[in-house]
């Protein structure tokens, strides 16, 4: 994997004093740093070990024999990270309910797309199931690798459900929460039964443990179960397809929901009735998006709580929209931010030149009102969150992936232009000579 | 006719009752008043239209009295109401005020989507809007009634099965034939299941006559259960739709019904439900002798022979495109042409109002202002079939779902005095103060129903003056 490198960069390499390899230690010196979750530092120092971020910090000096790339003039953020994209992927999905599938199955290292994006700054990729109805789980992945582990970052990402204003989608998130429920009243009458088998001595615990059963991180790791219980009771097992239900229910995973308008959100909300699980939005904007009805409860006396109410985390791309049969433009990104809502953002269209004019959009965005902090957060580590690799990318904090971009200026001023970027510690693209 | 006239008669009795019992709530506050005190103030939503002319469509119209809701229903009609503190006043003085129009059909008003309504119904799209617009509050859509709720999924649909439609048609004889000889074995089966029921009484081993080949919608009409609608325009087919009726005791919906004027005494006689299109053009066949084709007069001579007579436009969908005048938005026009070939001004109305309600089996929700009923009221700045009229505001189930001022369609044609365009296009922060241009909200009636948080100090005024104007009244 290390051995993936652009030729631009290979020229390059030689005149650093020294490429950073797996286990090589490098300074890098910017002129400002924007962190996205320590703020904005300027004349930033950040020192990157075996492809993490170990210090960043403001001037700090560096150890004599590391070597130091010296650029003053650069800005230096987070790699981008885009959740939702279908790159190298072909297969095509159905209407199907199988939230199993994974879509690390047909994940292709080769595709000559990872390359690319790479290059756009794109270090992290979600790469989601195809299909309309509740399609499978996405995958989180480097763009560069020559294997399938090589790029793999988490699997069983995001779970993907369409949802759409009708009866199929509805029922879809109904009817999983009556396997649920199925599934709950299977757990309770196993726990009985053990329970009476087993009152030789041992204390009868009844609705705790009942709740504890459907953890599913007992049905997820088999060792953890008996960890976790000291009774040894063992909850029958769920089926395939609700395991991933479970585990969004308890919050163990995430559902990504596609939504494109208003009334989807509500028939989503109606659906959904009390019941409860771990999701973000995937809001498809349209030119005409009527999403902002739906933004909060209060403005238009909604029965339910709005996205912003609810500080959804909305998955959109960096596009004004208008008001349906006019020309006003609304800032629905920034419209969402402001109702509490946490945006994520990706590229307009799933094409490499999409890819290639991210920021450009993004700064459109941006230069419609949309804070740049929000905007580069957006980009970066809210998407991770979707993604549930935060921990890993998505900001320059120590002991995260040192996935950095290197820009000529501020990221949303048009004029500055990617100057390099660092994968892993790695530069994969940009002149990087000193 | 005859049920017709009942059902004004009833209609009007009701009304009155309502209206007398009106003034002794005002001097006795107890009962009304102390009730609604009582009540949990947070959860009761009370809404009063005060000093408009109230056409009540089934009763009498009372000028400048008050309409009050409660929770999406009509709770009162008449003068010197108790209006409850916390209701949300609109004072629509020289304002008419009028049940919501009932479009017995059309396309697209819901959202793209058809079938399930629950499921699919989009409240926020524009030909909803425009809809409401044109006064409609409930129509039918497939085989549902449903009503044009804004901003919820919920609780749309009225009626899930209106009718069963069945064909009768002089182009395709054998349909006649057919349905004749189900109709024949349907009743067959009524008959002998009845005897059957009286005499297992005594007999308990005797069998249940046999069921097959009896058509299940043919008997479902025969028993009540549903309505029998056919798409009918010739006199002949006319005429035999109307004597099976006659000869099986239903009472058919006839869509179409050019030739209805020439076959009116019939069509009345089976007690007819009329859909018809007041403009539609069709020529005389020559070959027959009798009269025939259309007439504008159509509307007014079934109506004259105690038809049930509602209308509809020539097209049913939302409809920017090609000649004005012609789609579901110009409802009340197609009233209009009725009236103008006779129609009185009250069956007019009640042609989009009760009459398609009463077809759909909803009229005991919609269709008319009476005490019990959803609160589906419209305010109109003159008489609803007026070419000139623009529906000003539009409530339902007690809640505003238009405001004309506020949507982009007609708030500059005419506006209303003081009042100004208003289009949140998302560049106001949310929650934030208004912009200059927004505080435009000393007009009574322009009351934030979408911010109800704004100026709450305004409604005790409204409220003083309002009860002044009713004492002078």
């Amino acid at each position: 994997m290390k051995k993936m490198k652009l030729h631009t960069t290979i020229a390059l390499v030689a005149a650093i004093s020294a490429p950073t390899f797996a286990g090589e230690t490098m300074a890098i010196r910017v002129g400002r740093a924007e962190t996205v979750t320590k703020g904005v530092i300027e004349h930033a120092v950040i020192l990157v070990e075996d492809g993490k971020i170990v210090v960043v910090g403001e001037d700090l000096p560096v150890e004599r024999g590391i070597p130091v790339l010296d650029r003053p003039e650069w800005t230096v953020v987070p790699g981008f990270v885009n959740c939702y994209s279908r790159l190298g992927c072909d297969s095509e999905g159905g209407d199907d309910n199988s939230p199993d599938v994974m879509t690390s199955d047909e994940l292709w290292p080769k595709a000559a797309a990872y390359k690319e994006v790479v290059t756009y700054g794109v270090t992290t990729l979600g790469l989601y199931p195809a299909g309309n109805g509740i399609s499978g789980q996405a995958v989180a992945v480097r763009p560069l690798g020559d294997t399938v582990e090589e790029m793999l970052l988490k699997d069983g990402s995001y779970v993907k459900i369409a949802m759409r204003s009708d009866s199929p989608s509805k029922r879809r998130i109904s009817d999983a929460f009556k396997k649920i429920a199925e599934y709950d009243e299977k757990v309770a009458k196993a726990r009985e039964k053990f329970d009476k088998d087993k009152k030789g001595g041992s204390k009868k615990e009844e609705k705790p443990e009942e709740k504890k059963a459907f953890d599913p991180a007992q049905d997820a790791k088999p060792e953890e179960k008996d960890a976790k219980k000291d009774d040894g009771f063992v909850p029958p097992d769920a089926d395939a397809k609700l395991r991933p239900w479970l585990e969004m229910r308890v919050g163990a995973k995430r559902g990504l929901v596609t939504l494109g308008t208003a009334a989807d959100y509500l028939h989503f909300m109606d659906a959904l009735g009390t019941n409860e699980f771990a999701y973000d939005l995937r809001l498809v904007l349209q030119r005409e998006s009527d999403l902002w009805y739906v933004l909060d409860k209060k403005t238009y006396e909604l029965d339910v709580d709005g996205i912003g109410d609810k500080k959804l985390r909305c998955v959109v791309e960096p596009l004004l929209t208008v008001t349906q049969g006019t020309m006003r433009t609304r800032n629905l990104p920034h419209e969402l931010h402001r109702a509490g809502a946490k945006v994520v953002f990706i590229p307009r269209n799933d094409s490499l030149p999409d890819h290639k004019a991210w920021l450009p959009h993004v700064g459109e965005v941006v230069n419609a009102g949309l804070p740049s902090d929000v905007a580069l957060r957006a980009m970066t580590l809210e998407a991770a969150e979707v993604l549930g690799v935060a921990d890993r990318v998505g900001s320059i904090e120590k002991g995260k992936d040192a996935n950095l971009v290197f820009l000529t200026g501020s990221p949303f001023e048009a004029t500055s232009k990617i100057a390099a970027v660092m994968l892993d510690g790695e530069f994969v693209h940009g002149e990087v000579n000193q | 006719m005859r049920l017709s006239t009942i059902a004004a008669c009833v209609a009007v009795v009701f009304c009155t009752s309502t209206f007398v019992a009106a003034p002794a709530w005002a001097q006795d506050p107890a009962p009304a008043a102390g009730e609604t005190k009582s009540d949990k103030k947070t959860e009761d939503k009370w809404v009063a239209l005060t000093g408009g002319d109230i056409y009540t469509g089934t009763g009498e119209m009372l000028r400048g009295a008050t309409i009050l809701g409660k929770n999406g229903k009509i709770e009162a009609i008449g003068y010197d109401l108790e209006i409850p503190k916390d209701a949300k006043v609109h004072k629509v003085d020289g304002m008419r005020v009028y049940p919501g129009l009932v479009a017995i059909s059309s396309q697209g008003l819901l959202g793209n989507a058809g079938g399930e309504f629950d499921d699919t119904i989009d409240p926020f799209n524009s030909r909803m809007v425009l809809g409401l617009a044109a006064g409609i509050t409930t129509t039918g859509a497939g085989s549902a009634a449903v009503k044009l709720k804004r901003f919820t999924v919920d609780g749309a649909v009225v009626n899930e099965r209106l009718y069963s439609v069945f064909s009768w048609s002089g182009r395709n004889p054998r349909t006649k034939s057919e349905l004749r000889e189900k109709f024949a074995e349907a009743a067959r089966y009524v008959r002998e299941f009845r005897e059957w029921e009286r005499k297992v009484k005594e007999q308990k081993d005797l069998p249940e006559p046999k069921k097959s080949g009896v058509d299940g919608t043919v008997l479902s009409v025969l028993r009540g259960e549903t309505l029998a609608k056919f798409n009918a325009s010739d006199r002949d087919d006319l005429l035999g739709i109307a004597r099976l009726a006659q000869e099986y005791g239903f009472r058919p919906v006839i869509e179409g019904c050019q030739e209805g004027w020439t076959v009116a005494d019939e069509l009345g006689r089976a007690g007819a439900r009329v859909i018809l299109t007041a403009r539609d053009r069709r020529s005389k066949d020559e070959q027959q002798v009798a009269a025939g084709g259309t007439s504008i007069e159509n509307a007014a001579i079934l109506h004259k022979s105690g038809c049930m007579v509602s209308v509809t436009p020539p097209t049913e969908g939302v409809d920017l495109g090609g000649l004005e005048g012609r789609d579901i938005r110009m409802l009340t026009i197609e009233a209009g042409f009725a009236v103008r070939g006779g129609l009185p001004d009250k069956a007019g109305l009640e042609a989009i109002t009760i009459v398609p309600a009463r077809i759909m089996g909803i009229s005991h929700r919609v269709g008319s202002l009476e005490v019990g009923k959803d609160f589906d009221v419209l305010v109109t700045d003159g008489d609803i079939l007026h070419y000139k009229t623009y529906v000003q505001w539009a409530f339902v189930d007690g809640r505003m779902a238009y405001d004309k001022e506020k949507e982009l369609f007609y708030a500059h044609i005419r506006p209303r005095p003081q009042a100004e365009l208003k289009v949140d296009a998302g560049e106001t922060p949310r929650g934030d103060a208004p912009k200059e241009g927004e505080t435009k909200e000393e007009k009574p009636e322009d009351k934030k129903d979408d911010k109800p948080d704004d100026k709450p100090e305004e409604k005790p005024e409204e409220k003083k003056d309002e009860k002044k104007e009713d004492k002078k009244d």
